[in-house]
Order: C-alpha cells, then sequence, then structure tokens
C-alpha cells in the first residue's frame, strides 16, 4: 500500500516536472500564447480590483520604506540643489525661448515627442514580477486602448520600458531594468552615444555601454536621453530625447577599458503606478 | 490531506489569492530595496501541511499561473515551485514537526532554495546582461522575508484547511511529578 502510494507520487512528480519542460520548450521564445492571453484576460479586471483595494496598505509600508531612506538622501539631495540650481538659471533663459517657439508651432506636448506622431495613453500598474530577475509590469490598458507591442512606455520621471505582449484591456512591459532590455542613448551635452543595458540585480544602475572609448567628456551628474536613430529604412523604437537617466559614475579607466559607464534610471522602477505608452509612432 | 471538493476550492482560492496578492501587493513594496516573495512560502507551506504531491501540485499551479499573468515563458516558475513543494512535503513525511520555529525555517531554507532555481532558469534561459552582485543580498534578504511571513502563512493555511489535514499526535508536556503540599 506504502510502496504503491510512493509510486504514485514519483508518478506525478516525474508527470509535472516532464510537463514544466514541455511548456518552457514550446512557450520560449514566443511573444504570448493562448493559454497566457487567456488567463491573463480573465484575472486582469481582479488584478485591477486587487491593485486599487491594496494601495493604500502598499502606501503605508512604502512610507516606512521612504523615512527610513529619507536619511541618507538627505545630504545627497542637498550637493545636488546646489548643481541644479546652477543649471536652472542658466536654462531659465532657453526656457523661455522654448516655450515662445512651441506656442509659434502650436505644440502642447513635451520637446521629446513634438517631432514624433506619438500618441500618450495613460495606464496604471496593475501587477509586477516578484524576482529580480526579470523585471516585467503589467498595466491596465491594452490593444483596445490602441497600445501595440513596441511601444515606448514612460512615467513622469523618465523612460520605464518597452511594451512586450498586449492583451484587450492589459499589456505587459518591459522595463528598462531587465536583462532582455537594451536602449539605444546618449549622453547630453557631449552627445556620447551607447546602448543602455541593465545590471540585473541592481534597479538602481544602468551601462551605458559601447561607448567611444575616446571621449573624457562624460562627467557624474549628466543627463541621458533616447538617442532615437533612423538609418537605412529602420528605426529605433524610442523617440529622440526621451530622459532616462543621469550618470552616476564615469571612471576614465573603465571607459577605456570596457567602453562604458554608470547611470541611475531617472524614473523610480520600484514604486511605478502611473506610466503613459507612447502609441502609433511612426516605426519601419 | 484529504482532498474534498470544499477542500479543493480552497486550495484553488489560496493559489489564486496568494498570486494576485504577490503581484499587486508583495512584488511593488520594498523593505531595504527588496521586495518579499510570498510565492514559495505559500508553495511550501502546503507542502508541509499535505505532503510531497500537495506541495509539488500546488508549486506547478502557482508557477504556471504567475507565468500566464506576467506573459513569462511558461513553466519556468512552475519547475523550480514544484521542487520548493516536493522538498517541504517530504520533510514533513519524514520528519515530526514538534517546533513552531520549523515551517518559517523551512519556508527561509527552500525560499532562498527557490531564488537561486530562478536564477538557475535564468541562466538556463539566457540572460542578455551583466549580474550585479547586489543579486545575492536581495536572496538572502527574500529569504529572510520568507522566515517571518511564513508564521501568518503556515499557522494561517492550517487553520484553513484543519479539515482536511491529518491529525497528527498532539505532543502534550508532561507533568513535572508532585510531592504532597508542593509543587
Amino acid at each position: 500500500m506504502y510502496r504503491k502510494q510512493v509510486r504514485r507520487r514519483r508518478a506525478v512528480l516525474t508527470l509535472l516536472v516532464i510537463g514544466s519542460f514541455l511548456l518552457l520548450t514550446i512557450t520560449y521564445g514566443q511573444s504570448s500564447g493562448g493559454v497566457q492571453r487567456g488567463v491573463s484576460t480573465i484575472f486582469s479586471p481582479l488584478q485591477t480590483v486587487a491593485d486599487r483595494a491594496l494601495k493604500p496598505a502598499r502606501d503605508l509600508v512604502d512610507w516606512f520604506d521612504k523615512t527610513f531612506d529619507a536619511r541618507g538622501e538627505n545630504s545627497r539631495l542637498k550637493a545636488e540643489l546646489v548643481t541644479a540650481r546652477r543649471q536652472a538659471v542658466a536654462g531659465q533663459e532657453a526656457l523661455q525661448e522654448n516655450a515662445q517657439l512651441r506656442k509659434l508651432v502650436e505644440l502642447d506636448r513635451g520637446p521629446a515627442l513634438a517631432e514624433s506622431a506619438y500618441e500618450p495613453v495613460t495606464g496604471r500598474v496593475i501587477a509586477r514580477s516578484p524576482t529580480v530577475w526579470t523585471s516585467t509590469v503589467a498595466i491596465d490598458v491594452g490593444s483596445g486602448d490602441g497600445v501595440k507591442v513596441d511601444d515606448p512606455v514612460i512615467s513622469g520621471d523618465g523612460l520605464v520600458g518597452l511594451v512586450s505582449s498586449t492583451e484587450g484591456g492589459s499589456a505587459q512591459v518591459t522595463l528598462i531594468t531587465d536583462h532582455a532590455s537594451a536602449v539605444s542613448a546618449k549622453v547630453v551635452p557631449s552627445g556620447v552615444q551607447g546602448a543602455i543595458r541593465p545590471d540585473v540585480g541592481d534597479p538602481e544602475d544602468l551601462i551605458l555601454d559601447f561607448i567611444d572609448s575616446t571621449t573624457k567628456d562624460v562627467h557624474r551628474g549628466q543627463a541621458v536621453v533616447t538617442s532615437g536613430w533612423r538609418a537605412q529604412g529602420i528605426a529605433s523604437l524610442f523617440p529622440p530625447g526621451l530622459p532616462v537617466g543621469e550618470v552616476t559614475s564615469a571612471p576614465i579607466v573603465e571607459q577605456e577599458a570596457s567602453q562604458q559607464i554608470h547611470l541611475r534610471p531617472y524614473a523610480d522602477m520600484a514604486n511605478l503606478d502611473l506610466v503613459q505608452v507612447l502609441t502609433g509612432g511612426s516605426r519601419e | 490531506m484529504i482532498v474534498t471538493p470544499k477542500i479543493f476550492a480552497r486550495l484553488v482560492a489560496i493559489v489564486i489569492l496568494a498570486v494576485l496578492l504577490q503581484l499587486s501587493f508583495f512584488s511593488r513594496v520594498e523593505l531595504l530595496h527588496t521586495s518579499a516573495d510570498v510565492l514559495p512560502a505559500v508553495v511550501v507551506s502546503l507542502g508541509l501541511l499535505g505532503g510531497s504531491l500537495t506541495g509539488a501540485v500546488a508549486g506547478f499551479s502557482v508557477g504556471f499561473l504567475v507565468d500566464c499573468l506576467l506573459v513569462a515563458p511558461l513553466g519556468g516558475s512552475s519547475l523550480v515551485l514544484i521542487g520548493a513543494g516536493y522538498l517541504a512535503g517530504l520533510f514533513r513525511e519524514r520528519f515530526d514537526i514538534h517546533s513552531a520555529l520549523v515551517p518559517p525555517l523551512v519556508c527561509m531554507g527552500l525560499t532562498l532554495f527557490a531564488e537561486l532555481g530562478f536564477g538557475a532558469v535564468q541562466v538556463m534561459l539566457g540572460v542578455d546582461a551583466p549580474v550585479s552582485v547586489l543579486i545575492v543580498r536581495d536572496m538572502l534578504l527574500k529569504s529572510i522575508y520568507a522566515f517571518f511571513l511564513a508564521w501568518p502563512i503556515y499557522f494561517g493555511l492550517r487553520r484553513l484547511l484543519r479539515p482536511a489535514l491529518v491529525e497528527e499526535p498532539k505532543v502534550t508536556r508532561r507533568r513535572q511529578p508532585t510531592v504532597l503540599g508542593r509543587t
């Protein structure tokens, strides 16, 4: 009797393991299977309800976490404030000029989107992946709202990621901190170009890779924006000029040896709530 | 575990609720820059309560649902959580759980196992970016969170599934022999 039980148990275990491997083999590399779409569509309203219901609890925990962090951040922010104030004074004139020019061409969108045909669709984050190995979030807008695969996603702070799959009322966004992500970007004002890749496990650190090692113009605190290239009939998925992050370290040795610098994303990936999907962009 | 239709419905509800809570709450709040992962703890608790078969099936179901909702390659999370659930069940079948500390400790150990497993599966599927050493801190913190979260999870699930559980002999504390007039 006991042996029979053990045999049955082992058979079920073997079946489950083989089933998992089969599923992995069948679905790996595909954007989205029918089963996943079905389950995701069924659970999407539930996730939205759970997200809204749990928001006060999330905010409470966030408050504790942020209060804990705030002490250490205070001194760093004070130093940054001095630099930012200097830049703000310098940029005041440019802003005024910019406002006048935008008025002239009757554009009500940000400079990054001014020349593109992107139409922003606002959505709310309703779920997030549990492991640090993958950085994806689910949002409550989908193909029904005009969202398509490969649409860029931004938050109020900067670039967040790219839509990786869509259903009727929801979509999955692969964040720029995910290992599968790569964004072509440039440092401003120096114009040094490269590809942004994540440092898996550390969402506060991104790497601008493949930069020109002969350039010495990159310094800490400089902004990094999407470069939005277009060449020979193909174009970047991101419009040019979207803010991505700021340079946190750019040692000459590392620039020369591994052609890379480090940056911190502007968008707070851990606390994403409202995001905008830039739909309808021209891409070939 | 005696699985009646009512208990089966409860198990399904537990799995769905756990996954929804994880994706909508636990994954989105961070303490010390790390979010808690309660899914291994739930699977391990079910394994400890229901045995290796229940643990493995719960692990498969939880992993399958998570992969579906995150549109990740199906089977990756299942594979890891089957292992965690099965090992927890084996532990329950081989050893008696006499101390209230055992379930949280098993949850902690198997959460670390699961996190390493998720990493192994990801490496198997291909990681196209450098990996930070901070990932080790993240795994350890997740295991520590699992230790604390395992208390409410394990004892809550035990309460919820009590009608289906095979009664374990209660460990009664033997009274000290008394001499008349003295305690």
